[in-house]
C-alpha cells in the first residue's frame, strides 16, 4: 500500500508583510526605548528648558519626594550608599552618575548626595530633568 | 489536433523556514516593549571633575574680578537677590542686565534645604538661558 504525503499548502505572500511590519516595530523600539532600571518608587523628574540629551552608560541614583534612595532600581539605604559608590568608582573610575530627584524632593535630599559623590572623587555628576510637557 | 498545455512553474521550496524567525522576532519585539521606559529624559550637569579647577580661588584672580550675583532660593522656592524676592521675569532681566555688562559674572545659587529640586532647577534654567556660564550651586554645612 502505497501512503501519498501530504502535500504541505504553500505560505502565502502575506508572511512577507506580517514580518516586515514585525521587524520594523522591532526596531522602531530598540531606537526609541531606554533600558533603565527603573526605581521601586515613582519619580517625576523636574522640568528644564535647557537640558541637553543624556549619554548612556553610567549608573542612576534615584530619590524620591520623602528621600529614599534607590540606585540602579535597587532600594539603598542613606548609610550604606557611600560604600556602594566606592565599588562602583573601583571599577570605573570615568563613572557617570545620574541623579534622578523627585521635583518635588526637598533639597536638603538632593544636594548632600551631589556633595558626597563630587568629594569621593565621581568625576561626572549628572541631574535628570525632563523638558515641559514631555509626560 | 494537437493541443497546447501550459505549465505554471513550480516555485522552488523556502530552503529556511520563516516561522521560527517569526517567533523569534516576535519575542524580541515584546521583550523590547516591555523592558524599555519611553520617558523623554535630559540632564544638566551637577559636578564635573575640573570645576574646582576653573573656580576662581582668590579675589584678585581675572575671573574673580567678573563679579558674582548671589541668587538665595528660599524654602518656597523665590530666588531672592539683595534683600529682594524676585519674580521670575525679574531674575532674568536682572541677569541680563548683568551678564551684558560682564559676560564672565559668577553665579552663585545658595538654596534653602526645604526648597524643592524643582524650584532650584528652575532658577538654573533661567540662569542658563540669560547666558551665564559659570553658575555654581552652594550649600551650607554644619561644622562636625
Amino acid at each position: 500500500m502505497k501512503l501519498a504525503r501530504r502535500t504541505r499548502p504553500e505560505p502565502s505572500e502575506t508572511i512577507i508583510a506580517l514580518i516586515d511590519v514585525v521587524f520594523f516595530l522591532l526596531v522602531f523600539f530598540m531606537l526609541i526605548g531606554r533600558m533603565d532600571a527603573t526605581a521601586p518608587f515613582d519619580v517625576a523628574p523636574p522640568e528644564a528648558l535647557t537640558g541637553t540629551d543624556m549619554p548612556a552608560g553610567g549608573i542612576t541614583l534615584a530619590v524620591s519626594p520623602e528621600g529614599a534612595l534607590a540606585l540602579d532600581g535597587v532600594e539603598i539605604a542613606r548609610e550604606a550608599l557611600g560604600d556602594t559608590l566606592q565599588r562602583w568608582l573601583d571599577k570605573d573610575a570615568d563613572l557617570r552618575l545620574r541623579v534622578n530627584a523627585h521635583r518635588d524632593a526637598e533639597l536638603r535630599h538632593v544636594l548632600p548626595l551631589v556633595g558626597m559623590a563630587e568629594a569621593m572623587g565621581v568625576p561626572d555628576v549628572v541631574l535628570v530633568v525632563t523638558p515641559p510637557g514631555s509626560e | 489536433m494537437a493541443s497546447l498545455s501550459l505549465k505554471r512553474p513550480t516555485r522552488p521550496r523556502a530552503l529556511i523556514s520563516l516561522v521560527p524567525m517569526i517567533d523569534v522576532m516576535l519575542i524580541l519585539l515584546v521583550f523590547f516593549m516591555v523592558t524599555s521606559t519611553y520617558l523623554n529624559l535630559d540632564m544638566i550637569p551637577a559636578a564635573r571633575r575640573g570645576d574646582a579647577d576653573t573656580a576662581p580661588q582668590s579675589s584678585g584672580d581675572s575671573a574673580g574680578s567678573a563679579g558674582t550675583v548671589l541668587i538665595r532660593l528660599g524654602a518656597d522656592g523665590v530666588p531672592v537677590s539683595r534683600g529682594r524676592a524676585l519674580s521670575a521675569t525679574e531674575l532674568d532681566q536682572m541677569l541680563r542686565t548683568r551678564l551684558a555688562e560682564e559676560p564672565l559674572t559668577q553665579v552663585l545659587l545658595l538654596p534653602s534645604g526645604a526648597a524643592r529640586t524643582q524650584s532650584l532647577v528652575s532658577v538654573m534654567d533661567i540662569a542658563t538661558r540669560a547666558g551665564a556660564v559659570r553658575l555654581r550651586v552652594v550649600r551650607l554645612e554644619a561644622r562636625p
